[in-house]
Parts: C-alpha cells; structure tokens; sequence
C-alpha cells in the first residue's frame, strides 16, 4: 500500500511538472494536488514505520516546483495574439478584391446611396 | 475551433426589413474565446468583431469583420487565424457578399457566397488545399429563401432585434446559409439578466440558441448575453458543441453608435 501511494505520488508529481512548463499550466493544479495528497498519505505511513521518506521528499518537491511555476505563470503570463502578419495580409487582399466584385454585382435594390 | 466558432456565431434573425439602429460603421469590439480543460477554463483564443465603411462607385455598404485569432502560446500546438467578413446594407444589414477564410492547425477551407436577392440565389464559391499545396475550386448556385442571410449579419441582425417589450420564452427564427446549406436557427428570449464584464456591470437581455445542426446542442446550452441598451452588444456567451464547452467574454468595446 505504502509503495502504491509512492508511486502514484511519483507520477502525479512529474505530471504536474510536465503540464506546468507547457501552455496547459493551469491543468497543472490538479495533478499537483493529487500529489501533494498521496505525498501525504505515503509521508504519515512511513512516518509510523519509521522507513526512509527520500522518494516522498522527491514528491513535495517537484510538487512544489509544478505549483510555484503555474501558479507564477497564471499570475504574471498574460495572453497576447501570436504574429498576425499574415492574416493581416488576408484581410487587405481580401477588401481590395471584395470592392472589385462588388462593383459587379447587381446592387440595384440597395436602399441606400 | 471551428465548430467553436459556429457554435458562438450561429444565432441568426430573418428580420432583413429591420432598421439598424445598433450597429456603427466604426464598431469594434474585442472577446476572450476559452475553452474548458478538465473543469478548467483556459483562455485559448482573441476574437475581433470589426465594422467599416466600404465604397464602391454604386453605393456605401458596411464592412463586417470578425477574427478568430489563438494567443501565441497555442501557435505552436493548433494554430488559428480565421477571418469571417459580410458586407452588407449599412440601414437593413441586408448582405450582398459574405467570405469565409480559415487556417486552423493547417486546414484551410474558403468560402465566399454573393447574394443574388432578386432570384433569391447565392452564387458560391468554395476553395480548398490539397495536402500537395495546390488549391481546388467548386462553384455552385445555389437557391435560398428570401430572409437567408450568413452568419456575420446574423449576428449583427440579432442586434437589430426590438427585445425591450419581449417576454421570456417569445421565439427569434432565423434561416442561416453555412457550408453551402440552410440552416433554421431559433433564438429565444429569456429574459434579463445583470452581469459583470469588463466592461462594466451590464444588464443584459439573455437568448438561448436553438438550432436543427450537429453543431450546437441542446435548447439551453448556448446562451447569448446581449447589452440592454440601445448597442445591443455581446458581452458574453456560453456554448456547448461536441467537442466541449467554453464561453466567449467581451474584453473591449469601442466606436459604439449610442
């Protein structure tokens, strides 16, 4: 039992690591939490038999690593539109040919000047 | 996204005698497109909904442009840059010519129909790319009903829409070319709502979308939050689609007619 919580601890941790360097941080809080409890559990246990905590250390840190990064990235990252150079392109070329065919089209019923 | 996309714009109005009295011929207005990961909302795209004056040598018409465009951090996973444009009447927002043009994680789809009102026909054009690159063509002509109008006006019609004196449950139909095909979309009126947005704390007349595609889901999933005032303007939007769920949130608004 006591190794079963070390080692879902162990993945839920690297898990949370992983998610938090990529765009998806913010899912990074949910791993990170399930770690930090099966840290727990595993820490008390092996608290109560006396048995070395190295991995459970391992656990709280890269949890702590995971949180501290996503947390500073849901903080301070904002989000800005990537580069837009080409769409903007597409919008001026697209207006320039929209004005040629609308030229052609019948646009008699039009209730306005 | 781009059912995200048709989810949020799909909710239409047949009303092509209405009188616009909301929409501005320098209108912009910026939103926050999120998705929901996991129980968590995650902020994934900008979305621009843009007007102007376009001249041509027989009239003035009114440029309608909306942008879909994913923040830089999801370039490089699924990359978005979609433009939606209508150009249509400036006083009935009767559309005359509509273009489509999408690049989401490299499908790229163009779509451009001319209304045609007085044999109610829409000439269509419809281009595609190949996986070698190159681009193919299909023209089509195609019969619609009189009130058919495309999913930019649509969205600019509900705004024309008189939804002071309505009461909850009094039904908006709509009849919406997408893909070539017409659509029967149904707004209805539920009411209204106080909410906070960026712009300020807003009462709101509340439409949920209802409509016959695979598209959008259930009668009371995707809901629509519009100004109560004389701008009628989207500040947030909620949507299912098969895919997920998300919601759309106004971030700026600006060159407002009233």
């Amino acid at each position: 039992m006591k190794v079963l919580f070390r080692i879902l601890g162990l993945i839920a941790a690297v898990l949370a690591v992983v998610l938090s360097v990529l765009p998806l941080s913010n899912l990074a809080f949910i791993p990170a939490i399930a770690a930090l409890v099966f840290g727990l559990i595993a820490f008390l246990m092996a608290k109560q038999q006396q048995e070395p905590r190295k991995s459970i250390q391992l656990i709280f840190i890269l949890t702590i690593i995971a949180l501290s990064l996503a947390t500073y990235k849901s903080i301070f990252n904002e989000s800005e539109v990537g580069n837009t150079e080409e769409l903007e392109k597409t919008e001026q070329k697209s207006e320039e040919e929209a004005i040629e065919e609308l030229e052609e089209l019948d646009l008699d019923d039009i209730d306005i000047e | 996204m781009r059912n995200l996309i048709v989810a949020l714009l799909v909710c239409s109005t047949n009303l092509l005698t209405a009188q616009n009295t909301a929409v501005s011929s320098n209108e912009k207005l910026v939103f926050t497109a999120a998705y929901n990961m996991s129980g968590i909302m995650t902020d994934l795209a900008e979305v621009t909904m843009e007007t102007q004056s376009v001249k041509t040598s027989k009239a003035t018409l009114l440029h309608l442009k909306c942008k879909a465009t994913t923040y830089s951090k999801w370039d490089n996973f699924f990359k978005i840059r979609d433009l939606y444009e209508s150009y249509v009447s400036p006083t009935t927002l009767k559309p005359y010519m509509y273009k489509r043009d999408i690049n989401e994680g490299g499908y790229y789809k163009f779509m451009q129909y001319k209304f045609k009102h007085k044999s109610n026909t829409v000439e269509s054009l419809k281009r595609k790319r190949r996986k070698d690159g190159k681009t193919w063509d299909e023209n089509k002509n195609i019969s619609i009903g009189p009130s058919t109008i495309d999913i930019i006006t649509t969205i600019y019609q509900i705004r024309t829409l008189n939804l002071d004196g309505a009461s909850a449950g009094k039904v908006f139909n709509f009849t919406v070319i997408f893909d070539n095909e017409e659509h029967k979309v149904s707004l209805i009126y539920k009411g209204k709502e106080t909410i906070s947005t960026a712009v300020g704390r807003k009462s709101c007349h509340k439409l949920a979308i209802a409509a016959q595609t695979e598209v959008i889901q259930g009668s009371n999933n995707n809901l629509l939050w519009l100004t109560a005032d004389a701008n009628k303007i989207p500040v947030y939007a909620k949507f299912k689609i098969p895919v997920g769920n998300g919601e759309l949130k106004i971030k700026s608004a600006s060159g407002l007619l009233n």
